[in-house]
């Protein structure tokens, strides 16, 4: 068992930045899937960002969430096509379900669940790439001097997720090794013995983090990264790309409504934008993607 | 005088809610550039010792305290381990939660990042420790990518980057092939000579590191039994704790000679003149019964690990076949396939190519006995009368009301090796094979001759044992066979006294000493002792 999300060191502009320039690289794919229902928008993001994570070295480790992300969007469109029983027009009138008893699927509930899937999927591309690119010391060393608690709690967490997978697949395997008149053991009880030993593993490892010198009472250093090749491509392509989201919020371009009818903006104004967040998104990416296929043939 | 690296005076401790004293009373001092092997059964404070000199007894794990500890003479009362980190360096047993950091350049820049020291310091000092500890071309992985000998390196480089005059390690071998452990053991040692740093290193393997050593402090239920030089040690130790004595020393004592040498050379040196000519020791350690039928085959077996898209190969065309009552000890570098060999024959990873039988079924305790406990009680691990049997069989009968955890460490593993074969066999015998892999891991020598027995107690009842361990001397106690594996291929097999004979690193310490004449120090000893009439020497055996 590994985690969904998994840092590597990787070569390129996205793995090489400073964590605050990535973060402003893909703040605009993720404002737009936060703040954006226009399916052809969220399209475009999710493109970008799956774009940006290949570009970066990082397609396995986007393409792992990407298939989480696919499984939780097709169960949130189907239950919200069912769920909701708001829309005018019907695509399958009338079947019994138990518990929500009589139902009817409408065109508008299945466009206003699929446009809820494509936002879940493009926020965990975002956070893909994020995480496989952007190493996490770097971002604990930053959280560090601000709120040097909280950067405790989550220096402790993120040693800790690693730990309890390997023991959670541990555990399963001995669950499986068990003779045949052993009590059997049920998910709850591994679960029950999971979250003991990861007690157990946290204390070992706030002993490991005291003896490296947390508690010291002085101000920790705070390490200066250098500026990075690439980092001013990611700069104004973030910026630019805020720009586009800044624009598609202030004319109200990018419209979506799923009730009473569905209403979906595809003008001129959304098919530009929709071009361009991925063009803004590859751009910074593209030169060092070419080079590095060049020396690949070399 | 200088100041000591360590002073302890009359420390007693306990635990919070425990009902005696982990420590009773200790007095250590141990010198600048000083190299101190810390020996002692399971449970006899080493390791309380050990938290107590880096200032986590009683900082972290709270408990009552009493007497004085000093580190480079700041009191551990008034100091507490993020300060102490300084002047002492520790590292634990296990080496996945003593990493904190994603990468290995951060896990060593963090000790020196907390402490405020500057970039060109921090730069300087983890090329410095990455160079010293040969790390340096791992930091740039990330820490979950690294094998168990690779994180221990790792963690001691975050022990040693602050550069601190005294480095704590407690067992830190428990978990490396002989060849791996050995060059921790070498690393320390060089780094004791040339840097000056004194080292305080408990061990279980005390052949592996008494060479090293300059001084040897034993405990015994919270006491100091043993303090003095290496040379003495064994003789010391051959009436109060004969387990915690060396092969070589039994080897020496059990001949009748006066020497106690620490090393294999010294041994040498000091074995008498005509041995190469006496009759080799080649007596199997017990008759194997004639048992019917077959414990496991393996024809041309490949296992691969890994994902799908990029697997890798453990095992490569292996045949092995086992009889029932067969003790073999399953031996190889990390990464040879051993473990892979268990989890195969126990069901657990399905061959790519070839074919694996376990006719009557394979029960299969792993590295961690407390993985198999998931209840409160141990009669509800194992519920009823088929149950009831299986806990029978190990000797825990008496205890069903007991917690799993609260059992000794030679008692949870033979609990798990009831749940393990529980239900298996039939009319209450354990039947089929049984697999354990690296049981003696933390385990002191006289738990090794309990579970020595309890594996010659299974294979008597017909039960093939195949025990993949990393401990020669163990496999030359218990196995009839030894199977010697590399890179997923069976490279030797045959009987204890060929394959722990006549290696280099998978040797016994008798072996090396008796030119491969013997393996154990009881069969060792008759060579080495003066010639006596044929008669006498029978009666020795």
């Amino acid at each position: 068992m590994s985690s969904l999300f998994a840092y590597a060191p990787r070569r390129g502009p996205l793995g090489r930045a400073r964590p605050w320039i990535v973060a402003v690289y893909l703040a605009p794919l993720a404002t737009l899937a936060f703040a954006f229902a226009n399916p052809f928008v969220l399209l475009a993001a999710g493109v970008a960002a799956a774009l940006a994570g290949l570009a970066a070295g990082a397609g396995g480790a986007v393409a792992r969430p990407a298939r989480f992300a696919g499984g939780l969007a097709l169960t949130v469109a189907a239950v919200n096509a069912i769920a909701s029983q708001r829309g005018a027009t019907i695509l399958i009138r009338g079947f019994d379900l138990p518990v929500l008893g009589r139902v009817d699927i409408t065109l508008e509930a299945l466009a206003e669940g699929v446009v809820l899937a494509l936002r879940i999927v493009v926020a965990l591309l975002v956070f893909a790439v994020w995480s496989a690119c952007v190493d996490p010391d770097r971002v604990l060393r930053a959280i560090r001097p601000l709120a040097a608690r909280s950067a405790l709690t989550a220096t402790l967490v993120s040693r800790l997720v690693p730990v309890a997978a390997a023991d959670g697949s541990r555990l399963a395997e001995a669950g499986r090794l068990r003779g045949p008149a052993a009590a059997p053991v049920g998910r709850a009880a591994l679960a029950r013995r999971l979250v003991a030993g990861s007690l157990d593993r946290s204390v070992d490892l706030a002993a490991t983090l005291e003896l490296r010198g947390y508690a010291l009472a002085r101000r920790p250093f705070r390490p200066r990264h250098r500026r990075q090749p690439g980092e001013a491509g990611l700069l104004a392509s973030g910026l630019a790309g805020m720009a586009l989201v800044a624009a598609l919020a202030l004319t109200g371009a990018a419209g979506f409504d799923a009730y009473p009818r569905l209403a979906i903006d595809a003008g001129p104004a959304v098919a530009v934008t929709a071009l361009a967040i991925p063009a803004v998104a590859l751009a910074p990416l593209l030169g060092d993607l070419l080079r590095s296929r060049d020396g690949g043939r070399d | 005088m200088t100041e000591a690296a360590l002073a302890i005076e009359r420390l007693e401790y306990r635990y919070p809610g425990a009902p005696g004293l982990a420590l009773a009373g200790v007095d250590l001092r141990v010198g600048a550039g000083e190299f101190v092997v810390l020996a002692g059964r399971s449970g006899s404070g080493k390791s309380t010792l050990l938290r107590a000199a880096c200032g986590l007894v009683p900082h972290f794990h709270g408990g009552e305290i009493a007497g004085a500890v000093a580190v480079a003479g700041r009191s551990t009362r008034e100091t507490g381990p993020a300060e102490l980190a300084a002047a002492v360096g520790f590292v634990a047993q296990e080496p996945e939660t003593q990493v904190v950091s994603t990468t290995v350049r951060a896990e060593l820049e963090l000790p020196l990042e907390l402490r405020g020291a500057g970039a060109g310091e921090i730069a300087r000092a983890v090329e410095e420790a990455a160079l010293a500890l040969a790390i340096e071309p791992l930091l740039d992985r990330t820490t979950d990518s690294l094998s168990g000998g690779e994180l221990q390196r790792v963690a001691l480089g975050a022990a040693l980057v602050a550069g601190p005059p005294l480095l704590l390690l407690d067992e830190p071998t428990s978990q490396l092939d002989p060849v791996a452990g050995e060059e921790l053991i070498a690393l320390l040692r060089r780094l004791n000579e040339e840097s000056g740093i004194a080292v305080v290193l408990g061990e279980h393997r005390l052949e592996r590191c008494l060479a090293a050593a300059d001084r040897v402090v034993a405990l015994d239920a919270g006491r100091v039994l043993y303090d003095g030089p290496p040379g003495r040690f064994g003789a010391a130790m051959l009436g109060p704790a004969p387990e915690l004595a060396t092969p070589i020393a039994r080897l020496f004592d059990l001949a009748g000679l006066p020497a106690s040498p620490v090393t294999v050379k010294q041994a040498r040196s000091l074995v008498p003149a005509g041995v190469a000519a006496r009759p080799a020791d080649r007596r199997p350690v017990g008759e194997p019964p004639a048992g019917e039928g077959l414990a496991l085959r393996c024809r041309r077996l490949r296992v691969e690990l890994g994902s799908r898209a990029d697997p890798r190969e453990a095992l490569r065309g292996l045949d092995l076949v086992l009889d029932p009552g067969e003790r073999v000890a399953l031996m190889g570098p990390n990464g040879a396939g051993k473990t892979t060999l268990l989890r195969a024959a126990a069901g657990i990873l399905a061959p790519a190519s070839g074919s694996i039988e376990v006719p009557a079924g394979a029960a299969m305790l792993s590295q961690r006995p407390d993985d198999y406990f998931v209840r409160e009680r141990v009669d509800e691990e194992l519920p009823g009368d088929a149950g009831a049997a299986a806990l029978a069989a190990v000797g825990l009968d008496v205890a069903g009301d007991a917690d799993p955890r609260d059992l000794s460490g030679g008692e949870r593993q033979r609990l798990a090796l009831a749940i393990a074969m529980a239900g298996r066999g039939a009319g209450g015998e354990p039947g089929g094979l049984v697999c354990l892999d690296e049981p003696t891991r933390g385990l002191d020598r006289a738990r090794k001759e309990d579970l020595a027995g309890w594996i010659g107690g299974l294979a008597g009842r017909g039960a093939g044992v195949l025990v993949a361990t990393h401990d020669v001397e163990f496999a030359a106690r218990f196995a009839t066979r030894v199977v010697l594996l590399a890179r997923g291929r069976v490279i030797a097999d045959g009987a204890p006294g060929d394959l722990l004979g006549g290696g280099w690193y998978f040797a016994t310490e008798t072996a090396r000493v008796t030119g491969g004449r013997a393996i154990t120090p009881e069969g060792g000893a008759p060579l080495l002792a003066a010639p006596r009439d044929p008669l006498a020497r029978e009666e020795a055996r």
